[in-house]
């Protein structure tokens, strides 16, 4: 994968060349407009790139690429099956894709529950669910989440990590965005950190999220003290 | 469901009935009272073609409305408070003063249907233009607009009105208030019926994409959504749906907005149900205005449809934008 992409006035990413491998879980690190969500919705085939190309043959159907938004709306009530049945709107319903992706995110017991009555973090995982339904199979398909643990409290984020291991154990590769380092080093086996739309460091995660590269990151040195996500571990 | 479905079909056939038998009859003292009764061969042409127009524009209005909020992704959108009826009233008042100006036919000018096409094309277009503006995520400011665009339009079409001769300007007044022609020609009919079928299998086909459209747009391109397409189909189903009925029968404001929320209230907010129980809950709404108007004008057809869905959807518009306001899930009524 390589590109670049311009907003108004200044280029969003630039000089980007990345390639994710299957089975595998890529965290997206960097401050805020470093380019982490554009990045995304470029790999989700939503934002073309201005120059460059992002080389998605393999997974350029909907079936094997889902995209999870950052603070996505739903602007209907729909129960959590319906919502997750949308994964398959444009194929043939298949009431067993919905069911495993319920059973994933842990909602299967929630199903006739309105969306909109649901917690932050189960509205979350409903989405994530969604987008789960919309892959036919996990092998070779990619899952990409713009910030999926954000507002989350452990035990939620704790679920959604489990139903993407469940994910990517199957082959599929999941490409997600986050803010916290010491997370992204919980649940990522592989890294990119970005500064300034640019690509500063990519590899394994213990790689490029130690603290001397995150001071690198964030320009910080606040950010060695979040650099720790160990409250995670009882829940998982 | 199957249930909720077969009520709606028995209030439609219970309303077409009763608008069959009500209406004026002469007591004993010879005064004009309203009645009940079966209807003789001579009652019955005429009510039974005043009900097939009211039902063709009530589906045309729900669906209007529907495809309106779905392109718009706005649960306040319907063709009245977005301006779309009133500039397609403006069109048409457009063609009746060209037409009497030139002293030409109607036809000259494309006839009452084309005006009306381009009055809701333009009003919608700007609409569509605002709503881009306003990244489409205030739904309140984005009605307000709708509703001031709709009265620019209706003043313009007032304006226009002083053109027009005396002897049609009284018809034309009723007309933008909104009424139900008493004795619509077969083949107006013909053609309503057939836009209102078209359209709404048109939007019944896209109900899988309209389920996916309630999402966010990214989420809904990944998921294979072709949203430029999918919204230029909406808003000409939209825009074509609202004209048909404006031209017939006037610009009759609320349908398309009480319509849509009552079947998802009764039925689903899944488009698959949505679209059928759209179509039978807009007939519903506009029979029943009708018989209401029938029964309080005592079949004089002097008072227009508009003012009974004015008197109970504003209520409901101003009750929906106060759930807005407040932050509430408008689409859970």
């Amino acid at each position: 994968m390589r590109f670049s992409t311009r907003t108004e006035c200044a280029a969003a990413l630039t000089g980007v060349d990345a390639a994710f491998a299957k089975g595998r879980t890529t965290a997206i690190v960097g401050a805020n407009a470093s380019g982490k969500s554009t990045m995304l919705r470029l790999a989700a085939g939503v934002l073309v790139p201005s120059e460059g190309v992002v080389d998605s043959t393999r997974v350029e159907r909907a079936s094997k690429r889902a995209f999870v938004p950052q603070r996505a709306s739903l602007a209907a009530d729909f129960s959590v099956r319906e919502t997750i049945a949308l994964g398959t709107a444009l194929k043939t319903a298949s009431a067993a894709r919905v069911d495993a992706a319920l059973e994933a995110v842990g909602l299967a017991a929630r199903c006739a529950v309105r969306f909109h009555s649901l917690s932050g973090g189960e509205q979350q995982r409903v989405r994530v669910g969604r987008a789960l339904a919309q892959i036919e199979c996990a092998q070779g398909s990619v899952l990409l989440l713009d910030e999926p643990f954000s507002s989350l409290d452990p035990a939620e984020v704790a679920r959604l990590v489990i139903a993407l291991r469940g994910f990517t154990s199957e082959g599929g590769s999941v490409i997600l965005s986050l803010h916290d380092a010491g997370l992204a080093r919980e649940v990522a086996s592989d890294a990119i950190a970005l500064r300034g739309g640019r690509a500063i460091a990519m590899g394994s995660a213990d790689e490029v999220l130690s603290p001397t590269m995150l001071r690198e990151v964030y320009a910080h040195e606040m950010l060695e003290a979040n650099s720790d996500a160990r409250w995670l571990r009882p829940h998982l | 469901m199957t249930l909720r479905f077969c009520i709606l079909v028995f209030v439609v056939l219970l309303l077409a009935f009763l608008r069959l038998c009500v209406g004026p009859q002469a007591d004993s003292d010879g005064n004009i009272v309203l009645g009940l009764a079966l209807p003789t061969a001579q009652t019955l042409q005429f009510r039974a073609l005043s009900i097939a127009g009211a039902g063709a524009v009530g589906l045309l209005l729900a669906l209007s409305g529907l495809a309106l909020q779905a392109l718009l992704r706005n649960p306040l959108a319907s063709p009245f408070t977005l301006g779309v009826s009133s500039g397609a009233s403006f069109g048409v008042a457009c063609v009746l003063a060209l037409a009497a100006t030139t002293g030409l036919s109607t036809r000259a000018f494309g006839g009452e249907f084309t005006g009306a096409l381009v009055g809701a094309a333009l009003a919608l277009g700007l609409v569509w233009i605002l709503a881009k503006r306003a990244s489409g995520r205030d739904a309140v400011a984005l009605a307000l607009a709708g509703v001031v665009l709709g009265g620019v339009m209706s003043s313009g079409a007032m304006l226009l009105e002083q053109i027009v001769p005396r002897g049609l300007r009284g018809d034309l007044l009723a007309w933008m208030a909104g009424r139900i022609p008493e004795l619509p020609e077969f083949s107006t009919l013909l053609a309503l019926w057939s836009i209102a079928i078209v359209g709404m299998l048109l939007v019944w086909r896209m109900a899988h994409v309209l389920d996916l459209l309630m999402l966010d747009d990214d989420e809904a391109s990944a998921a294979g959504v072709r949203l430029v397409r999918t919204r230029v189909a909406l808003f000409l189903i939209g825009g074509v749906l609202a004209a048909a009925a404006v031209s017939f029968a006037g610009p009759i404001g609320f349908v398309g907005l009480v319509a849509p929320h009552a079947a998802r209230l009764f039925i689903s907010h899944r488009h698959a149900l949505l679209v059928p129980a759209t179509a039978l809950c807009g007939v519903i709404v506009l029979l029943g205005a009708d018989l209401f108007r029938q029964a309080l004008d005592l079949g004089t057809g002097r008072l227009p449809v508009g003012i009974i869905t004015a008197l109970v959807g504003g209520p409901f518009f101003l009750w929906m934008l106060s759930r807005s306001r407040r932050g509430g899930s408008e689409w859970n009524l």
